[in-house]
């Protein structure tokens, strides 16, 4: 645009000088992100739609950032989110992620995640319900809101719930504190999408929807044996091709939690070793014995004989 | 020292052994105090024994453990001849034990003797009798050149017998309702010679300024230019009128050291009448007079200040004496609540180091041994209240910084001649003093770096604050940069860490 | 009169801003921050009307300067205060107090002396605002309506 043209348009004259440099890789290391992607590819088994999701968004907020500091107008950017996804697909371990990207950001104060269900915001009698809400807003201020299952805050079928009344002070503050509070609503995927049909308010407020897929049996796989490392176990061999045999069988029952049944079967895993080690106790142990989950403690689970 | 010995063996004879055999050790005659006992190097000194350390200057030819051993032994059971008494006593148990000698770091002929003494060698709550033992005949000593008592470790079995301050710090500023701030105060001058009306406006001037607290001098109490009840009834007079004039809970602490116990008694139970919330003694009334003030005080629901009338003559010379940390810690014991403690930066003696080491006794429930702050023994306080420290003498506001890195948040700032002898007059003094505090402990709160900025700040201030400018102006070259006597000995880096 | 309680009164009244920094401060000490206000402001009045529990386990000012301002706009005419509540031991009571609000006029306090023999004389302080009802003080109230 020629300098002719810029005193002609008024906005243009209250604009930085396009030809100014901004240093966006030097922005990207200050923020400390480039280790908190690092580690969530590294930590977080699977997930590829999610990362790259969040990736997507950590871009966003990156150049939108490099913006302001050169003083292009920037309202603050809605940055409430709603991930979906079925139990134990990492939404929690994300959000605790994305608190510390947006802190790392500048977007919020702490890098806090005050986690919250239906009970925590919505009280049993009339005036109960928008202290309890508050109390916890004022708790979450500065950090993330994570409310789990958020579509219970809407029950239709009952006129005078007081969930309601829950959702229009969250809504206020999303509203009128961007700057100081990000609220992320979480949930399965088709009954959070009811729930924004029936509340095109909260829909309109959310800006990042992230969808979070179940996982492969190979990386359920992985993720056990991440899981029993950082319990300082070990599965044998033998026990290694059960947790297979045995992952493949769980996922087709129902009430199926991905990640969280994997953590289930390990702890009834350490039970059955606890008390086989404890039934042998007659002749001595190792190190090893403590250490070591044998096929035996997870053959014998209910899911190989139902 | 002429030693007779006889029957001895030559390591005996030599002094450097117990003699442990009856016989020989209760022989009419003079032993060396090892040989007698009191130097232990293999004891475990017990929770519930009392601990000292001392500085020991022996005269030449005295070996330091032998000197140690004598004065454990002089401070408790010991004579300077054998006495067959002994034996009718446990003697083994009521003998100090010194069980320990340290060279002092960078000073030849000098060394810290650590000694142990029994519990039951005490009168329960009791600083007189603790003191007639420890600092008792032994300072005399001739065999010493000099001797200090440089730090106690009362076992909390001996604290337990003690009131403590009658008030302490929390119930103080709960009855002031005055928080998250040093309180402020101000000495009246001219020390002497005001009339009684005249020393009260000056209480009502400062008070009405900003000061939470005005104060008598340690020497006024009731001479010919003004009579004790003169003075009290004027003060309160200034404190009510200043305390409806701002709204703030506000005193002046009313002097009551007397000669007899009758008299100062009668002059505590006037102030008490009159509403004061605060009495005041000096150090040189003694022991005994503080600890039956102190129990006035909390039977009265009375703060009781304490001036430190005298202690230079004998907590300032490194060699002989008392340190101050010891006499900070007798005086928790009985039960002051406000003791004037040091100011780092002003006219009196204070080393930085020794300084904290004073005030964590005064302020701590429990203060860790810590060598670089003079701190010999680790103290828990059992649940003695803690005591308000007070820095006064020769401080004024354009030192606000750095008396709130130095000393904190609890403790009381007096400036006499920093508020009075304000260009302005004595209100306007104690707006400068008032506002200086405030805006330093917002700022630290903001999380600004007061020690470096804190000249910056006090400006800034003082551009809407005329007292203020007033004050920097009038003192801004006032300092008083040196060399502190009393110094710790260990690792003597200059730090203004706090 | 300006009454001068608390750890700020000597300077200019704290902006928004500046009150967020103090809270922030005792915070991050981990102290419970409380909002309190009244209509009867004299020195010894320990026990102003809460608004709301002292406020435990936050992290953010922000929560804080919630309330403060609710409690502002329904007090208007009021002493508004914030304390902050050390629980560790041999703290156990108030590490902060100081005043957010005050009334547009201040009367301030009578003092009140009663002779007694030997020249002893009786204090007494009252505030001018206390002769009239609680709700009717500062002019203010009945203008806002309670």
């Amino acid at each position: 645009m020629s300098e002719a043209a810029d005193l002609l348009d008024p906005e243009a004259r209250d604009r930085p000088p396009d030809n100014q440099l901004i240093d966006l890789d030097a922005l990207y290391r200050e923020s400390g992100i480039c280790g908190m992607l690092a580690g969530m590819d590294r930590e977080l088994v699977g997930l590829t739609p999610v990362k790259t999701r969040i990736r997507e968004i950590a871009a966003l907020l990156l150049v939108e950032r490099a913006r302001r500091s050169i003083g292009f107008k920037a309202e603050p950017p809605s940055l409430h989110m709603c991930f979906t996804g079925n139990p134990g697909t990492g939404k929690t371990s994300v959000a605790r992620r994305m608190a510390g990207l947006l802190h790392g950001l500048g977007y919020i104060r702490r890098d806090h995640v005050v986690g919250v269900t239906r009970d925590d915001l919505v009280g049993q009698y009339i005036g109960h319900t928008a202290p309890k809400t508050k109390e916890v807003l004022k708790r979450a201020m500065g950090g993330v809101l994570f409310i789990d299952e958020a579509y219970y805050l809407y029950r239709p079928e009952n006129e005078r719930d007081y969930g309601q009344e829950a959702i229009e002070i969250l809504l206020q503050v999303m509203e009128d504190n961007r700057d100081d509070l990000v609220v992320i609503l979480a949930g399965y995927r088709d009954r959070m999408e009811v729930f924004f049909r029936s509340n095109p308010g909260m829909a309109s407020r959310i800006a990042h929807h992230v969808d979070f897929p179940d996982y492969e049996a190979d990386e359920l796989l992985e993720i056990a044996r991440l899981m029993t490392a950082d319990m300082q176990y070990r599965l044998e061999p033998e026990a290694e091709r059960a947790m297979a045999d045995y992952i493949l069988r769980r996922m087709a029952q129902p009430r199926f939690a991905n990640a969280r049944s994997i953590r289930n079967a390990l702890d009834r895993a350490r039970l059955r070793q606890a008390n086989r080690l404890f039934e042998a106790r007659g002749s001595a142990i190792g190190a090893t014995d403590l250490l070591t989950i044998a096929e035996e403690d997870i053959r014998r689970s209910r899911v190989f004989t139902q | 020292m002429n030693y007779v010995s006889t029957t001895l063996t030559p390591d005996q004879k030599a002094g450097n052994a117990v003699v442990s055999d009856p016989k020989a050790r209760y022989r009419p005659g003079v032993l060396k105090y090892r040989q007698m006992g009191y130097w232990e190097p293999d004891y475990e000194p017990k929770d519930t024994d009392v601990l000292a350390v001392f500085r020991i200057t022996p005269q030449d030819g005295v070996d330091p453990e032998e000197a140690a051993a004598a004065v454990a032994g002089e401070s408790s059971t010991a004579t300077w001849t054998v006495v067959w008494t002994d034996r009718l006593t446990d003697c083994e148990r009521y003998r100090a034990k010194a069980y320990r000698v340290d060279p002092v770091p960078g000073t030849p002929g000098q060394y810290f003797a650590y000694i142990a003494y029994e519990l039951d060698l005490f009168e329960e709550g009791s600083i007189a009798n603790l003191t007639a033992s420890i600092i008792g005949n032994v300072f005399g000593f001739k065999p010493l050149r000099g001797l200090r008592l440089e730090d106690m470790r009362i076992p909390v079995a001996y604290l337990k017998t003690f009131q403590g301050p009658a008030t302490g710090i929390v119930v103080e500023r709960e009855r002031l309702n005055n928080f998250g701030r040093p309180l402020l105060g101000a000495t009246m001058k001219p020390k002497l010679g005001l009339s009684g009306r005249n020393y009260g406006r000056v209480v009502y001037e400062a008070l009405k300024g900003g000061l939470d607290f005005t104060k008598d001098d340690e020497n006024i109490n009731s001479q010919p230019f003004m009579h004790w009840r003169d003075r009290f009834l004027y003060c309160m007079e200034g404190v009510n009128r200043a305390i409806a004039e701002t709204g703030e809970v506000k005193g002046t602490y009313l002097n009551v050291t007397a000669a007899t116990m009758e008299d100062m008694y009668e002059r505590a139970e006037f102030a008490k009448e009159l509403g004061s919330v605060v009495i005041m003694i000096d150090l040189v009334i003694g022991y005994t007079a503080i600890q039956s003030m102190a129990k006035w005080a909390r039977r009265n629901d009375m703060i009781l200040h304490l001036h430190r009338a005298g202690h230079s003559t004998y907590t300032r010379q490194k060699s002989h004496g008392v340190s101050f940390r010891v006499i900070a810690k007798w005086m928790r014991m009985a039960g002051v609540d406000h003791i004037h403690a040091g100011t780092v930066v002003g006219k009196l003696e204070g080393d930085p180091n020794v300084i904290r080491g004073i005030y964590d006794t005064c302020r701590e429930t429990h203060v860790a041994q810590n060598f670089q702050h003079g701190i010999f023994f680790d103290q828990p306080w059992a649940g003695l209240k803690r005591v308000m420290p007070v820095a006064s003498g020769g401080i004024h506001a354009g030192q606000m910084h750095q008396l709130l890195a130095y000393l904190g948040e609890d403790v009381v700032l007096q400036f006499g001649g920093g508020t009075i002898g304000h260009p302005d007059g004595i209100q306007a003094g104690a707006t400068a003093n008032r506002v200086a505090l405030e805006v330093m402990v917002k700022a630290r709160n903001e999380g600004r770096d007061i020690w470096n900025e804190g000249p910056e700040i006090l400006r800034d201030a003082a551009r809407w604050c005329a007292p203020l400018r007033a004050a920097l102006d009038t003192w801004k070259d006032v300092t008083f940069d040196y060399a502190s006597t009393d110094s710790v000995d260990y690792v003597p880096t200059p730090t203004t860490a706090m | 009169m300006r009454l001068t309680q608390g750890q700020f009164s000597f300077l200019p009244d704290l902006t928004d801003g500046e009150i967020t920094r103090q809270v922030q401060y005792a915070l991050d000490q981990g102290w419970a921050v409380a909002v309190e206000f009244t209509d009867d402001p004299h020195p010894r009045n320990s026990y102003w009307t809460m608004w709301g529990n002292p406020m435990f386990d936050l992290r953010d000012a922000k929560g804080v300067m919630m309330e403060i301002d609710a409690c502002r706009a329904a007090h208007p005419d009021q002493y508004v205060k914030v304390l902050a509540f050390d629980s560790s031991h041999g703290f156990e009571t108030v590490r902060m107090s100081y005043l957010i609000n005050r009334p547009a006029e201040e009367p301030g306090f009578e003092l009140l002396r009663s002779e007694g023999p030997g020249r002893r004389i009786g204090y007494t302080v009252r505030s001018y605002a206390t002769g009239r009802p609680s709700g009717e003080r500062y002019g203010g109230e009945t203008r806002h309506g309670t």
